[in-house]
């Protein structure tokens, strides 16, 4: 354990004067948090009759009785709320996929695996880099979006259907293990390219599901409950599990460096 | 005592045989030169005796630790110079040797301690917060040695450790193998550069996937080209060649100008002898020295030839 976190400290050091990488890590949550206050706030204004008619506010008795500019705003408020479930996918992968490939491009992946430290030493090391950051982003930027939508909202019962305690569990208690998942595939798959942009484009793929999630909620096929918050976060954990297992397992050191250093 | 001992060790990557039942022995303490051409097998048989590649058959035993039994305790015991550095280019120098300090278990304290420790004997605490991207080659590669050494193994294999180093670099780090000799540590030196080899190793390997040869670079030479002595003289030479090809033990002798080439056993003891008989035949003998051969015509010879170790 002592060993892994002497890899997180050293990555993090390295991640400092790395500022474009640093760029790419604040950015594109920024957008992700301003962007909904702006269009929620937008739509309050010119509420639009044809809203009734989603999928969504169909199937969702959170919306039974709202009015229109309320319903119009916590419609996409709930689903700009998933969006924060994509944080914990987009931050880590910058980061991981830096993390083998960049210990080959530095010609460093030798001397490391010279030393006495163990594959689950340096892929916890590497895993808790990313992390650690792309759990820290997605809640602080939640709850940036949570003060902020106080602001913005035509009404409390509003508030109270996008800032629900579904969606609150869900990432607590997601945003962790999608992380987990993202991260482990990262690595696993850094392990195997010489590129890191490789290992995002591959990694991306995980990405997937949550679009899924979206647009089943969209329609209405799906409702965010409580009970379904912590099925959502069991699975997760999980296959999050599996993923670390996993890239324990597809991280063969000798292969890694006679065939792809 | 042996430092590294192999038995048969013996790599293939899929058809290819990389290492082909090496067999040898370096005692501990010496400097062994393990040379042989690019692709020769060299790197490899160095990843496995650093116990970062499994052998595909064969043993080997480091320090007393068995090759795929005790693996963790073989990268404790051995320190690693790569061909290429490979550093942190955004971290310190400082921070580079700690960090990898730390991953070879040694505290915090300990590992700024040992950090401190070689940058100044290489000559480089001045430049200790400098990010390690802004270094020369030859401060990178003192760099990478010293990480190599972070955590005082009683092996080292180093990989070309002056390759691309200006002279004056190089010679800093001949020098500092010197001194690592002098403390005791088994050296394990792979290089291209011959003189360097020569200059350094108590014992060399000429190596072509299969062991061609082992030995001290003197048995060597006197095993592939005998021993001998020059004679120069003033005046012509050809005129006493029949009284050295006389004497019974010359073995052989050529003429080359002012100089007589003669091939013998025992120069120490046979030199007195060939010296009277030419002096008494009436030649005037300027210099008497020995006829070395260089490491490289050794090392030609072998890779040229293929011969294999009996």
């Amino acid at each position: 354990m002592n060993k892994a976190l002497v890899i997180l400290q050293k990555e993090w050091l390295e991640l400092r004067g790395e500022r474009t990488l640093l760029l790419t890590l604040i950015i594109p949550p920024l957008i992700l948090t301003l962007m909904p206050l702006v269009v929620i706030s937008a739509i309050g204004r010119t509420p639009d009759e044809d809203t009734r008619q989603l999928g969504a506010v169909v199937a969702d008795p959170a919306f039974a009785g709202l009015s229109e500019r309320e319903l119009g705003q916590a419609v996409l408020g709930k689903q700009f709320g998933l969006l924060f479930l994509l944080m914990p996918l987009l931050v880590p992968s910058v980061i991981a996929s830096y993390s083998i490939v960049g210990e080959k491009t530095n010609r460093t992946l030798e001397p490391l695996l010279a030393t006495p430290v163990r594959t689950w030493e340096l892929l916890l090391g590497k895993c808790l880099a990313s992390l650690i950051p792309a759990i820290a982003i997605t809640w602080t930027t939640a709850l940036i979006f949570v003060l902020a939508l106080r602001l913005v909202v035509v009404s409390d019962r509003v508030y109270q259907v996008i800032v629900s305690g579904s969606w609150v569990l869900l990432l607590l208690l997601s945003a962790p293990s999608l992380a987990l998942i993202m991260v482990a595939a990262t690595v696993a798959i850094s392990g195997r390219v010489n590129d890191p942009r490789s290992a995002q484009q591959i990694a991306a793929v995980v990405v997937v599901p949550l679009l899924a999630l979206f647009f089943a909620q969209l329609i209405g096929v799906l409702v965010l409950s409580p009970l379904l918050a912590i099925i959502a976060g069991a699975a997760l954990a999980f296959l999050a599990a599996l993923a670390l297992g996993g890239a324990n397992v597809l991280f063969e050191r000798e292969n890694i460096l006679t065939r792809w250093s | 005592m042996h430092a590294i001992e192999t038995y048969e060790l013996t790599r293939a990557f899929g058809d290819r045989v990389a290492v082909d039942h090496l067999t040898l022995a370096v005692p501990r303490g010496a400097v062994f030169g393990f040379l042989g051409p690019n692709g020769a097998g060299k790197t490899t048989t160095v990843r496995m005796l650093a116990a970062l590649i499994a052998p595909t058959s064969g043993s080997a035993v480091i320090e007393g630790n068995r090759l795929g039994v005790s693996d963790q305790e073989i990268r404790r015991r051995v320190g690693l110079l790569t061909e290429s550095p490979g550093l942190y280019d955004r971290l310190s120098a400082r921070q580079n040797l700690v960090f990898f300090a730390r991953l070879y278990d040694l505290d915090a304290h300990r590992a700024e301690a040992q950090a401190e420790r070689y940058l100044r004997m290489l000559g480089l605490w001045e430049r200790r917060d400098d990010p390690v991207g802004g270094f020369s080659r030859g401060m990178r590669q003192k760099l990478a040695i010293a990480r190599a050494l972070s955590h005082d193994p009683p092996v080292l294999f180093l990989d070309e450790p002056t390759a691309g180093l200006d002279p004056e670099a190089a010679r800093t780090v001949r020098e500092f193998i010197k001194e690592l000799r002098a403390e005791g540590r088994t050296i394990f030196l792979t290089t291209h550069n011959l003189p360097e080899a020569d200059e350094l190793c108590d014992l060399i390997a000429v190596f072509r996937t299969r062991l061609l040869r082992i030995g001290a670079p003197a048995t060597l030479r006197a095993e592939l080209f005998g021993r001998g002595t020059r004679v120069q003289l003033a005046g012509d030479a050809a005129a006493f060649l029949h009284v050295a090809r006389n004497l019974a033990f010359v073995h052989a002798a050529e003429v080359a100008g002012d100089t007589l080439h003669v091939a013998l056993d025992d120069p120490d003891d046979q030199n007195p002898h060939l010296v009277r008989a030419l002096v008494e035949a009436g030649a005037a003998v300027r210099y008497v020295e020995a006829r070395e051969h260089s490491l490289e015509d050794v090392y030609l010879q072998l890779v040229r030839g293929g011969e294999a170790t009996a």
